[in-house]
């Protein structure tokens, strides 16, 4: 492997240090229900996921010709992406039982 | 989670060292397949692969096509010839020409694919024991 063959990695753009502009708009009223909604989402993805791994699992066990690595991966993604769900359940969880323990 | 671009850069190397141990092992299922004159003579193959079209390193990543791009192309190894004059095969002189398949590339073949898809397998794991570390963040208390 030469070495010209990294050189590529030098296009990286650095990090700017600029705020982010998403960071800019959360300064505005929240929508109504709008975490709730992005709640909803991402259950949704980690459903669609974990069926897409369920699927490619039955695929494979019927015989037909999918990459076992690629069935892996599927099923490591599906693994992270619920994890994240239950990290995020964890920490809503946690803010409530804060609020709820508050004197009064 | 952009885990899945990293995901999909160790894949794309998987195949390819996939295709690799397919190509040396059909190489070496033929290797003792005699060439006749008229039938189905065996060709030995071989895997050739380049870097996928590179612009920049982010693009590269970023539109998916960062795995190397493989080719099975005939090689040009000249057939082997062997003195069997009982053989059916054989030529005038009693010689029987098999395809030029060298085992001992062959071999070398299949243990440094075995080496880059575990190497895969490693870069693979590692990016998802990042992600794994990261949902830990603020975890402890």
């Amino acid at each position: 492997m030469s070495v010209d063959a990294i050189a590529a990695i030098g296009a990286i753009q650095e990090p700017s240090l600029a705020p982010a502009s998403g960071i800019a708009g959360l300064a505005g009223t929240p929508q109504a229900g709008a975490f709730a909604n992005l709640v909803t989402d991402g259950i949704g993805q980690v459903n669609d996921q974990l069926m897409t791994s369920q699927v490619q699992l039955q695929q494979l066990a019927a015989g037909a010709p999918v990459n076992l690595h690629q069935v892996m991966i599927g099923l490591e993604v599906s693994r992270m992406s619920f994890q994240l769900l239950m990290q995020v359940r964890n920490r809503l969880l946690e803010g409530y039982q804060e609020v709820m323990r508050m004197q009064v | 989670m952009d885990y899945s671009q990293t995901f999909a850069i160790s894949a794309a190397g998987m195949n390819v060292e996939r295709l690799r141990v397919d190509v040396s092992a059909l190489n070496l299922a033929n290797a003792n397949a005699a060439l006749t004159a008229g039938g189905v003579n065996y060709q030995p193959l071989r895997v050739v692969t380049t870097a996928s079209h590179v612009e920049s390193f982010n693009s590269l990543v970023g539109g998916g096509l960062a795995g190397p791009q493989a080719l099975v192309e005939p090689g040009t190894q000249p057939a082997r010839q062997v003195l069997e004059p009982g053989n059916p095969a054989a030529d005038a002189q009693g010689f029987v020409r098999y395809p030029g398949v060298d085992t001992t590339v062959e071999m070398m073949t299949l243990m440094s694919a075995t080496r880059a898809y575990e190497a895969n397998v490693a870069a693979l794991n590692a990016a998802r024991s990042m992600a794994t570390k990261a949902l830990e963040i603020g975890g402890g208390k």
